[in-house]
């Protein structure tokens, strides 16, 4: 029927164009199908991934990298579903994302249909806000309302369910409407005069940076306030770079792959400031011990979080932009408890002389973070190498630290890559993954290929599930169970086959060479590492305990080739 | 210990599986519970709860709650006619 009003698929499409987006992520199917025909020829660029999971993991990525809200589409049923794990993985590190999907026609809800799924209801807890759409007139203004609740204060990711019929259902009028904007709440003054006070009696003040100050743009606002207080700081997985891993005063990541200078800090500080950071059990360890000479002064823009693992003395809840301008205090003499700390980072530092011949997978990532120096970013996976990249490499700015933290979801680093190469295109932007991690999307290579996304990856083999083993040989008296992966393919042929370049390296002294000719190379490559599979990370809090105990390494066997 | 919550929600799907889901998440026992009509938009809803263990605090999930969106914690029931007809369910 010929007709020029717009369909409810139209008005999505037309919505995005409005907001601003320039990419979105995803994979067609039935019940989107309306959707995907209005997509062609409208001038926004699709990139067609090879698993919904990839869609999602690349929206989040994209979204880490620009700062923007991240879009990712599937179609009902098994496409939905396959987008949970990178919806939970936005949800738990509060990335802004917009996730659209197919959903069966209205008259099928309820019945079993093909490829229906409850997906408004499967997604529940993982989401900030979500919508089945059930009249298409609304399309505009529900997606405008996603996108600002997805970005308004703690970031995370919203759903827009809509049935392949309101998407293909004609609309005779519709807007996106006015949408007030959003005023992040600025501190309470009186919490920052506590807060002041607090900091002008303190002997051993102490920062716990987290990535809720990227979050809210604050870098600047933070490194100002460390240079005028000169409080030294230790960050959390998320919150690492937002100060440069090479400041002085930065004492690196803290809890149970801290440094130990930085777990050292923790247990003597008599005060300590939070700052987009939530208590996680990773970081604190055992509670009850966490920081036990501290008062505690906590920021964060989610009320929710002052309180919830750790009695706050101050909480401060608000923009940072704003509160952390705001506290200047007049600073008591620390001078003994930096130098004190400045003396515990020495003393502890990584060394990277392991015996042996074999590749030292600490050595390479600093380097290779050395080498690309500014323009590195890093898109991680999860297991042995993402605490080593954390530990070893050096960030000069948070988005350059791309990274599952609440989530630890293997399989990301891949198409993590790929949103942040697209959303970083002069970057060095490289993927570091393992080799059970990397299996998980290994079809996004393909992607790479289709689109020439000239992303680097670096692959640590040890041929098992290695973090999974050094548990098992550390807490299960060394009862390993399921974590051999020695029957790989040979990750340099499977990378060929997808068009990609790629190369290995068996040798220490070939490291740096390999190093270099990965980054610059001028197409999507793979450097396959081969690590020895004993090699473990260090140091390590066990799992219950406090982070003053922590294990330390041993390098009682040289590191041969492998 | 128990504890009431009042509650006023959107009429808009999901929102009292929103609710119910994230009180039971965070680790709460629902006792009971009170869903009534407050208008043509709007429903009011008084959850009893009791937490699962000395950790979990009521503070916190009010905090939780105010979060979502298309709902308003309110500070006591309101004893309305309408709330007088109430649906009760027991959970």
């Amino acid at each position: 029927m010929a007709t020029n009003k717009p369909t409810g698929a139209q008005l999505v499409i037309s919505t995005l164009k409005a907001l601003g987006v320039d990419v979105l992520f995803g994979y067609p199917g039935g019940a989107i199908m309306p959707i995907y025909d209005a997509l062609a020829g409208s001038g926004l660029r699709h990139i067609l991934v090879r698993h919904e999971q990839g869609a999602a993991f690349a929206a989040d990525s994209y979204a880490r990298a620009t700062g923007r809200v991240g879009v990712c589409m599937a179609t009902s049923g098994p496409g939905a579903t396959n987008l949970i794990t990178g919806i939970a993985n936005a949800y738990m590190d509060s990335i802004p994302m917009v996730c659209i999907t197919g959903q069966v026609g209205t008259h099928l809800l309820g019945t079993d249909g093909f490829q229906e799924v409850d997906f408004l209801g499967l997604t529940l807890p993982i989401v900030k806000h979500s919508w089945l759409v059930r009249d298409a007139s609304q399309i505009p203004a529900i997606i405008a309302k996603a996108f600002a609740i997805a970005k308004e204060g703690r970031p995370g990711p919203v759903l827009v369910d809509i049935p392949k019929d309101v998407a293909a259902s004609f609309v005779d009028s519709s807007d996106m409407g006015e949408l007030s904007a959003y005023v992040p709440p600025a501190p309470n003054a009186e919490a920052i005069d506590a807060a002041r006070a607090l900091i002008e009696q303190a002997k051993k003040p102490l920062l716990y940076i987290g990535g809720g100050v990227h979050m809210a743009d604050a870098d600047q606002e933070m490194r100002d306030f460390v240079e005028r207080t000169g409080i030294p700081l230790v960050a959390t997985l998320k919150g690492l770079g937002t100060v440069p891993t090479t400041h002085d005063l930065a004492l690196g990541m803290l809890g149970m792959h801290g440094t130990r200078a930085g777990n050292i800090a923790v247990q003597e500080t008599d005060l300590l400031i939070a700052v987009g950071a939530r208590f996680d059990d990773r970081a604190t360890g055992k509670l009850s011990a966490f920081a036990p000479h501290a008062k505690v002064i906590h920021f964060d823009i989610d009320h929710a979080e002052i309180h919830k693992n750790r009695r706050a003395d101050v909480g401060i809840i608000g923009d940072l932009k704003l509160a952390l301008p705001a506290l200047q205090p007049k600073m008591p003499d620390i001078s003994e408890w930096v130098k004190f700390n400045k003396a515990n980072k020495w003393q502890h530092r990584f060394k990277y002389d392991a015996p042996g011949k074999g590749i030292y997978a600490p050595a390479l990532l600093k380097y290779m973070s050395e080498v690309a120096a500014d323009k590195f970013i890093v898109a991680c996976d999860v297991g042995q190498h993402q605490m080593w990249v954390a530990q070893h490499c050096e960030f000069a700015q948070n988005k350059a630290h791309i990274t599952s933290g609440g989530s630890g979801a293997m399989g990301y680093g891949l198409p993590a890559g790929v949103g942040a190469k697209l959303a970083l295109p002069d970057h060095h932007v490289v993927t570091v993954s393992g080799d059970g991690s990397f299996m998980m999307n290994i079809q996004e290579m393909a992607t790479l290929r289709r689109y020439g996304i000239n992303l680097k990856i670096v692959l640590l083999d040890n041929s098992s599930l290695g973090l999974v083993r050094q548990w098992q040989e550390l807490f299960y008296e060394e009862n390993y169970s399921e974590i051999d992966l020695s029957d790989n393919p040979d990750f340099v042929e499977v990378a060929k086959a997808f068009g990609l370049s790629a190369f290995r390296i068996t040798q220490r002294h070939e490291v740096e060479g390999a190093v270099d000719r990965l980054l610059a190379a001028d197409a999507p490559t793979l450097l396959h590492v081969l690590i020895d599979p004993r090699e473990n990370v260090w140091p390590l809090v066990p799992p219950g305990a406090s982070n003053a105990e922590m294990m330390e390494e041993r390098w009682d066997e040289p590191i041969d080739s492998y | 210990m128990s504890q009431s919550i009042h509650i006023e929600i959107d009429r808009l799907e999901g929102t009292l599986l929103r609710i119910l889901g994230l009180v039971e998440r965070r680790g709460f026992h629902i006792d009971g519970l009170e869903l009534y009509d407050l208008g043509e938009d709007t429903r009011g809803l008084t959850l009893t709860l009791r937490p699962r263990d000395a950790t979990r605090s009521f503070d916190t999930l009010g905090f939780q709650i105010d979060k979502l969106y298309g709902i308003r914690r309110v500070p006591a029931p309101q004893a309305t006619p309408v709330a007088a007809e109430a649906q009760k369910i027991s959970a």
